[in-house]
């Protein structure tokens, strides 16, 4: 463990530098991805202005369970998640030949290359904005804080297990690029009070795929509010991580290098 | 042994489609595939400290060969024993103990120092920092790139990237080393630098699997050579033994003082006219003696200048490929 997370290090310490290679350029696509992620918030926040909502939510109510989600994919984006278009594109040019040659964990050579420097931006984005959500509403005391951190630990792990997914992908459907669009309109589930879905989509975001963990479970804990099908979601969660990783290692059999 | 290859096959899956705007269209729905036998049933050995050449032309086998035994690809048949390991069963293990040089896939990260990318091998590999300073000085002194591993990659000629592409691939200390072109496109000075590089390494007992299309890097390292031609082996033998698989045939280099008629004769092949009074000749001695054609030629012209060499190894390739 210790010498994965000296690897882990090295390769964050040479991301960095290989970043800092071309500052401005940086800087710049930080800022805009900052930017970027408080459009939903704002968005939200211009529904609640003009007097319309989503019932039995108040603005500051909604706002944390996006803030939530932006936090996880903060944290999920800069460190691990470059590994859907780095893989992709090693995958389609032959270059993950040099991955498979390093005696390590395929999955986690390969989650070295995704640290995505630049993501950084999202990352700050979403604790600024956490911070501001959390100062909005009542303290929830230590005990479901920690709880929280659990059920935080859960959502990053969903966006893992859906990096995987995609990323794998790339071993079949070479070339599969436009996988980030699936996921970016699967995940605008995960921003909304669970409440204002029909039956069926609340029984595919909790039981089946479980995008509830990513803001909602978390954001509700804090705020007090009910947590059905908590238990059934942690478990989905379970299984969509091994599922993820074993789709992984299925796909990479499906690797067939390029030719040279 | 160090590495042994038992009836190797290797087929995958390629799908293939016309030129036309019809045919583009009709691929978005039916595609034909092509099942591609890239390796048919191939056996051979390595001993330990060897520098093996792997020939053959484009699409021949030999990248596959390279990728089943590095742990990249799985065979579809046949076994493989390298190091003790099964490549693609053991991976994680039986890397650690080989190195590769790809010269069209590099290991360096381009916009950072070399050197920054030798300390990721250090991590990956494990390395006790007192083996990787030694081991790197000794390469860095032996490769002259005291310079160069401090500029970024992206600064670099490419004759110093391949340098420091060797110092990546060694730092560990493997025991059999993949080299897949590792001279293309460099010049002559830098070749040289590589060449004996390797040669050094080989006599420290590192074993070499070179695979090439540069026939120079052949025949100042290999001392023996594979030939894999349509996913089979067409010749492994000694790089003498290539050398003289033409048996017979010599080729004569000849100026004469008058203007050189053209030769039909049986035996003599004209390989080209250099100018009116000079031309480079296939000898077939087998067919026509040395002496008869020398005193052919005085028959009519006086001869100059005559040169008298075995056939390049191009040559021998080209007809094996044949």
């Amino acid at each position: 463990m210790k010498s994965q997370v000296k690897i882990y290090l090295t390769a964050f310490k040479n991301a960095l530098a290989t970043r800092m290679a071309y500052r401005i350029d940086l800087f710049v696509s930080a800022f805009i991805m900052l930017v970027f992620e408080l459009i939903i918030p704002l968005v939200t926040y211009l529904i609640y202005s003009s007097g319309a909502g989503f019932p039995g939510w108040k603005f500051h109510e909604v706002f944390l369970i996006q803030a939530v989600f932006l936090l996880s994919k903060g944290i999920t984006f800069p460190f691990f998640a470059g590994i859907v278009w780095n893989t992709i594109t090693q995958i389609r040019e032959g270059t993950y030949d040099l991955l498979l040659i390093k005696p390590r964990n395929i999955l986690f050579m390969t989650l070295l290359t995704g640290i995505d420097i630049e993501d950084l931006g999202k990352l700050l984005g979403g604790i600024a904005v956490f911070i501001f959500a959390v100062s909005q509403v009542p303290d929830p005391g230590a005990l479901n804080w920690v709880a929280f951190i659990l059920l935080f630990v859960c959502s990053v792990i969903v966006f893992m297990s859906f990096a995987f997914i995609m990323a794998a992908s790339g071993f079949k459907w070479v070339g599969n690029f436009r996988v980030y669009e699936i996921f970016e309109a699967l995940t605008s589930f995960a921003m909304y009070p669970m409440s204002i879905f029909s039956k069926g989509v609340q029984i595919l975001i909790t039981a089946c795929i479980p995008l509830a963990l990513m803001g909602f479970f978390p954001a509700s804990l804090i705020l007090g509010k009910p947590l059905d099908w908590l238990l059934i979601s942690l478990v989905s969660c379970v299984f969509f991580l091994v599922f993820s990783i074993f789709f992984w290692y299925r796909m990479l059999r499906s690797y067939t290098s390029a030719g040279g | 042994m160090i590495i042994n290859v038992e009836n190797l096959c290797k087929t995958y899956v390629t799908y293939k489609r016309g030129h036309t705007f019809w045919e583009t269209v009709k691929s978005i729905f039916v595609r034909k595939k092509i099942l591609v036998k890239a390796l048919k049933n191939i056996s051979f050995s390595i001993e330990k400290g060897e520098l093996l050449g792997l020939l053959g032309p484009n699409g021949a086998g030999k990248s596959t060969t390279i990728k089943i035994l590095t742990g990249i690809l799985f065979p579809t048949a046949g076994k493989v024993e390298s190091y003790g390991y099964v490549p693609w069963k053991q991976r994680k293990k039986y890397v650690a103990h080989i190195g590769a040089v790809f010269g069209q896939k590099s290991q360096l990260v381009w916009d950072i120092p070399p050197l920054d990318s030798f300390y990721m091998n250090k991590a990956i590999y494990d390395i006790k920092t007192a083996d990787y300073k030694k081991r790197l000085n000794k390469m860095v002194t032996m490769l002259e790139a005291h310079e160069i591993i401090k500029k970024p990659t992206r600064q670099l000629s490419l004759g110093e990237r391949m340098r420091c592409e060797f110092i990546m691939a060694m730092l560990h200390n493997p025991k059999i080393v993949f080299l897949d072109e590792p001279t293309i496109g460099l010049d002559v000075i830098a070749k040289e630098q590589i060449r004996i590089f390797i040669k050094e390494m080989n006599a420290e007992g590192v074993t070499f699997i070179l695979t090439t299309h540069d026939m120079d890097d052949v025949e100042h390292l290999a001392r023996r050579v594979i030939v894999i031609n349509h996913g089979q082996i067409v010749f492994d033998g000694q790089m003498n033994a290539l050398k003289n698989y033409l048996g017979t045939k010599k080729v004569v280099r000849l100026a004469t003082h008058e203007k050189l008629p053209v030769l039909k004769k049986r035996g003599v092949e004209n390989i080209r006219m250099l100018s009116e009074y000079e031309a480079e000749l296939e000898l077939d001695l087998a067919k026509i003696e040395l002496n008869r054609f020398i005193k052919t030629i005085n028959e009519k012209n006086t001869i100059r200048d005559i040169s008298i060499h075995e056939p390049p190894i191009e040559t021998v390739i080209k007809k094996l490929y044949e």
